[in-house]
């Protein structure tokens, strides 16, 4: 039996001390790891929530496989990812994102004209940073507050009804774009405050208009964090659950707005088909996966430039 | 004169496109702290005509057989003991990133990236399998484990890139003059590592905090529930809601994520920026 010192030793010096790292790994390969591949065993099961298919389930191969490939819901869920994540994500958040770090950094003039335009950036700027940040299930609950029959967007839309029944996809694509912007704002801004001053100076000196100097001075050296902007928010949106899940609820409306999550969801925890709700979870993960691949790939790339 | 019509046309333009924005930012969370105060709240958008803080005093008698202040406990002994685990693995993990050089080092730092990108679902749901079976359904300790591993990426590029920026020449000047080595990076480095060890914990706070998806799956009994799943039994039967006291109960859920991020948002931005100025 090794002596106390000796522990002691190869705990504390050399080699012994690299063991350190494995109360994370350990973390991270029975709950995150070791959970992905057993989803995948899962789905080529006929495991159940409730129910005898719950205590004794079999293993059947690819079937669930190939019975998703043939369901029209699952195409519909595609399609209705898809659309929430392109109008949400791109559209939306990092559009605005960059108009607002364009405004945030707009010159402020003079005197009073100068303090009121400086107290409305700052005003707007937290607005956006605190929907960013308040739990998500307090953003979902106030977004479905306000769209209920008689909240203020029904009374602008000059709607008795809910506004999430009749426009529930319209409905958590904006309630998305007005939670996540501030990450694009601050992204961008930070990308603004990088370039020089002296570079929009010459430009203007040199007589280039506020397009021209957008689209060949400001655009080009931003071009590395749209890159990075992009990829990021259209990976956390296509994941996106907790907003919609108030809003709409898992079946999304009767489909019109399950998005892939809410369809898992409403798969495994309503209908109780547990196995299927793996096999759509695993199908959207390789995206995901394929998302992040790109991600990396691009931030390998900006490294070695 | 043209000018200066154009110049103020300009700032005209910019100001309206700013209230546009604050209104459709704002609305929500104002629509928010007025019902909170309303005792008659409705989905309306209404000045309450009394003020009262009714609806708060309310959070203390039960909601389905559990006050509500109860959930917000929970939620706080939760994330106390999720944001303990975190930090301390992931800045002894973060010490042997920084410190060692290993095979399969860069494989490993890539691996954590991924990590932090599956959407939290993809694990609910085997980790709700998984745990059905070991006998975790329904335990706060299976909720602070799950919910550590999910964080534990995240935190640990946090906690390596603050170690990776303190010279390690440090620990080696205390180890020639007699410090072993983890006594030399207890000693020297990780004081110098305080505010970047607090930023860990605060942000593993309130990301636990907020987090939804893992309790919705993994706790079914109310008074184990913390705050994030528990706001639920609001919505009773019918579609019938209690805004008022849904908002009030909303607004002390948010507060300490109010409070953390205004303390770590300098910290934040610089994160933020770091991702384009590599």
């Amino acid at each position: 039996m090794p002596s106390i010192e000796r522990l002691k030793d190869m705990l504390l010096e050399g080699t012994g001390a690299r063991l350190l790292i494995l109360p994370a790994l350990a973390l991270i390969g029975i709950f995150v790891v070791f959970p992905v591949i057993w989803n995948i065993y899962i789905s080529m099961t006929n495991y159940a929530l409730t129910g005898p298919r719950a205590r004794a389930y079999e293993f059947i191969g690819l079937e669930n496989y190939v019975r998703i490939l043939r369901d029209p819901s699952f195409y519909n869920t595609l399609r209705v990812s898809f659309m929430f994540t392109v109008f949400s994500a791109i559209i939306g958040q990092a559009f605005l994102g960059l108009g607002l770090a364009l405004m945030l950094r707009a010159k402020e003039p003079e005197g009073v004209l100068g303090k009121i335009t400086k107290a409305l950036k700052i005003t707007a700027s937290i607005l956006v940073f605190i929907a960013w940040i308040i739990p998500e299930v307090v953003a979902g609950y106030a977004w479905s507050a306000i769209t209920s029959k008689g909240g203020l967007i029904s009374m602008l839309l000059g709607i008795n009804d809910d506004v999430y029944v009749r426009y529930p996809f319209e409905t958590i694509v904006v309630a998305n774009i007005w939670r996540g912007t501030a990450f694009s704002m601050i992204l961008f801004t930070a990308a603004l405050e990088g370039i020089p001053q002296y570079i929009y100076e010459a430009a203007e000196i040199d007589g280039a208009g506020p397009w021209y100097r957008f689209r060949h001075i400001i655009l080009p050296l931003i071009s590395q964090a749209i890159l990075v902007d992009f990829i990021l928010i259209t990976i956390w949106t296509y994941g996106v659950f907790t907003m919609p899940f108030m809003i709409v609820g898992p079946s999304g409306q009767g489909g019109v707005a399950q998005i892939w999550t809410l369809y898992v969801y409403y798969d495994a925890i309503n209908v109780y088909e547990v196995s299927y709700a793996a096999t759509a979870a695993n199908i959207m993960f390789l995206i995901v996966l394929a998302m992040i691949i790109v991600y990396l790939r691009a931030i390998g790339y900006l490294k070695k430039w | 004169m043209a000018v200066v019509v154009l110049r103020i046309a300009k700032i005209v333009a910019l100001w309206t496109l700013l209230v546009v924005i604050a209104l459709f930012f704002g609305i929500p969370l104002v629509w928010l702290v007025l019902s909170a105060f309303d005792p008659n709240a409705s989905p309306e958008f209404r000045i309450p005509s009394t003020i009262s803080l009714r609806n708060f005093m309310l959070l203390a008698e039960p909601v389905s057989g559990v006050p509500p202040l109860m959930w917000i406990v929970n939620s706080a002994i939760i994330s106390t003991l999720v944001a303990t685990i975190v930090t301390i693995t992931s800045i002894l993990a973060a010490y042997v990133l920084t410190r060692y050089s290993f095979r399969g080092q860069g494989a490993m730092l890539t691996a954590f990236i991924v990590f932090r990108l599956i959407p939290p679902l993809i694990l609910a749901l085997p980790i709700m399998i998984l745990y059905r079976s070991w006998g975790m359904m329904d335990t706060i300790h299976g909720l602070v484990l799950a919910m550590s591993a999910l964080i534990l990426p995240f935190t640990m590029m946090i906690a390596e890139s603050f170690l990776r920026s303190i010279p390690v020449t440090y620990e080696e000047a205390a180890m020639i003059d007699g410090c072993t080595r983890l006594g030399s990076f207890l000693k020297i480095t990780l004081p110098l590592a305080a505010p970047g060890i607090a930023t860990i914990w605060l942000l593993s706070f309130v990301t636990s905090w907020s987090q939804f998806v893992l309790p919705l799956m993994i706790i079914k009994t109310p008074s184990l529930m913390p705050a994030s799943v528990g706001l639920q039994f609001f919505f009773g039967e019918y579609g019938r809601v209690e805004y008022g006291k849904l908002s009030a109960f909303s607004i002390l859920y948010s507060l300490p994520v109010l409070i953390v991020f205004l303390t770590v948002q300098k910290y934040l931005k610089r994160g933020i920026a770091g991702l384009v100025s590599r």
